[in-house]
């Protein structure tokens, strides 16, 4: 591996040791989807100017190829820490001439962040905790009893008007699927459900919950192998 | 019996294809060479392979060699240099001076080949320490390395786990006073990378750049497979010096599209020197009294601007490098066009 800045050899996070950096690197490299996410970069900016994300962030999904391709260590650990959190995941950047995936470059790193249960990681998940507890429990990812004045208070006072009559908001919809239900966004068959929770468990996917937040895994897991005992 | 003459100067490249296509037109070929071997640069400077091709060098030129030589048409004058030209086109009285002593030979029509010399990476505002540092070495150093399987560092023997490029060293540079583009030194240098990476599978290669030049299929012949099969990191930025750093070389430039300052350390650096006329070219071009660019070139181009081959003097043509940067490709490709114009110009002045 190769430092490319001298002075700077130890980047944003000088306590992290560079081994630690460089395991997660490889961990990342040894991907088998990775050879086809990045082959070389023209540094041609394509994927710049199509990210929507680039507009707003200081954010550069070619910095992430780059990086990734001049094997940039440390670069590459401030990528896993902070950059990754600013892709949409749109995937307007595999416009790209040389065919590489940006997009799912930061794909890879943010499996890796989260398999590897990075602390700024965990922090930057605390927020969707309560997205991830309905994704993995209902199939959506968001549900009317989600909306409470303290997380939106941005929608002033209103905000209290449909949280206090929701169920009536919701009698009031012509769809069978949605009518009455508050709690997920549209109804969910229970067999459905237990074929999901199956899912989540034959994949690994729950494990990679308790690598972020095992308060959150203990939870779900109580719920899901509850439902899946009942079931057999 | 043929039906003339073309005196063409130089037995590179560009001079050997000139010579075997006008024999092989009919006409006779005297071919003059000032050094004693065939071949031009390729052949003096020990190149491994060519670019773009990867041919060997030795036997692609050989074969050159042998294909004009082989010819009952071509007759081969080496240690040999013109000294003076005068006549018309159709008619012109060439002085050739070797050890034999002097002679003139008529001809009906003259090719120039005398082609090019590799930058001195020691001129002027070149802070890389070429002539100070021994592992800071040109393209035209490592193509013998690479020939001898034997890529080392100078200073201590040991294979290099670090190599970079430097691109555009004595071209596209005001201050040298070489604005032009040498064509080829971006092909080279990903070509070499690949062959190092090839012979050194475990060092690291960079490549400091302006712009990579890789037109047509270099693209897809060099460029790609350098960056994608052997992981060749091109790195838009030059160097602005070179320093010793313990026994390696500490390198500074910017990393531009990273947006940041950059430091490295390395074993080897390469400077990918570019094209200046070859002191044949500049004197041939006094003898033949023909016109030089500001850099001292043979003007081509004729009346209309786009004939590559057409000199300021009538019956004369130039081909290869001695025109300008250019690669194998083009140098062969002006060879036998000059061949044509050359053979035209007889056939017009005997009637036909």
């Amino acid at each position: 591996m190769l430092q490319w800045t001298l002075g700077k050899a130890t980047g944003s996070y000088p306590d992290v040791p560079y081994e630690e950096k460089e395991r997660l690197f490889l961990e990342v490299k040894e991907d088998p989807r990775y050879e086809d996410f990045l082959y070389g970069c023209y540094e041609c900016g394509i994927c710049v100017s199509a990210c929507p994300s680039a507009r707003f962030y200081d954010y550069s999904p070619r910095v992430i190829a780059q990086a990734m391709a001049r094997e940039d260590v440390d670069r590459f650990y401030e990528i896993l820490v902070e950059d990754i959190w600013n892709c949409a995941q749109c995937f307007s950047c595999v416009r790209c001439p040389r065919q590489n995936n940006p997009g799912g470059l930061v794909t890879l790193i943010r499996e890796v962040a989260v398999r590897n249960g990075i602390q700024e990681t965990r922090d930057v998940l605390q927020g969707y905790t309560r997205v991830i507890y309905k994704v993995m429990l209902k199939g959506n990812q968001v549900s009317p009893d989600m909306l409470q004045p303290d997380f939106f208070p941005d929608w002033g006072p209103w905000v209290q008007s449909f949280r206090g009559n929701m169920n009536i908001w919701r009698q009031a919809i012509p769809v069978d699927t949605l009518r009455g239900v508050t709690d997920a966004a549209w109804e969910t068959d229970e067999n459905t459900l237990r074929e999901l929770y199956t899912i989540w468990f034959e994949t690994g996917n729950i494990d990679i919950i308790e690598e972020v937040d095992e308060g959150l895994y203990e939870l779900l897991v109580d719920v899901m192998e509850e439902e899946l005992e009942e079931w057999e | 019996m043929s039906e003339g003459t073309v005196l063409i100067i130089g037995a590179g490249p560009a001079g050997l294809e000139a010579a075997r296509s006008v024999a092989e037109l009919g006409y006779s070929a005297v071919l003059v060479e000032k050094r004693d071997r065939l071949g031009g640069m390729p052949d003096e400077a020990n190149y491994a392979k060519l670019t773009h091709h990867f041919l060997d060098a030795g036997e692609a030129i050989g074969e050159l060699a042998a294909a004009a030589t082989g010819h009952e048409n071509v007759q081969v004058l080496t240690s040999s240099q013109v000294t003076h030209v005068e006549g018309e086109p159709g008619a012109f009285r060439v002085g050739i001076q070797n050890g034999a002593g002097a002679k003139t030979v008529n001809a009906g029509a003259i090719i120039v080949a005398t082609g090019f010399q590799h930058f001195d990476p020691g001129r002027e505002t070149q802070y890389y320490n070429y002539y100070s540092f021994p592992d800071v070495i040109t393209i035209a150093d490592l193509e013998g390395m690479l020939k001898a399987h034997q890529v080392v560092r100078p200073s201590n023997g040991q294979p290099p786990e670090r190599v970079a490029f430097i691109q555009c060293v004595g071209s596209r540079d005001r201050q040298i006073g070489n604005e032009f583009c040498s064509k080829v030194c971006c092909g080279i240098a990903s070509k070499q990378a690949i062959e190092v990476k090839q012979q050194l599978p475990d060092s690291r290669v960079m490549i400091f750049y302006i712009d990579m030049r890789m037109y047509g299929y270099w693209e897809n012949e060099l460029y790609w497979p350098a960056q994608e099969q052997y992981h060749v990191n091109y790195v838009k930025g030059l160097v602005s010096e070179i320093l010793p750093k313990g026994d390696r070389l500490l390198v500074r430039g910017e990393d531009t599209t990273m947006g940041r300052p950059m430091e490295v350390t390395l074993d080897l650096v390469v400077l990918s020197v570019g094209m200046e006329p070859s002191a044949g070219t500049r004197s041939m071009a006094e003898v033949l009294g023909l016109e030089q660019n500001k850099y001292g070139y043979i003007a081509a181009g004729g009346p209309t601007g786009i004939d590559p081959v057409a000199t300021s003097r009538p019956g004369v043509f130039v081909v290869g490098a001695a025109a300008g940067p250019s690669d194998l490709d083009d140098s062969f490709a002006t060879a036998g066009l000059a061949a044509a114009r050359a053979v035209a110009t007889i056939r017009r002045s005997n009637g036909a």
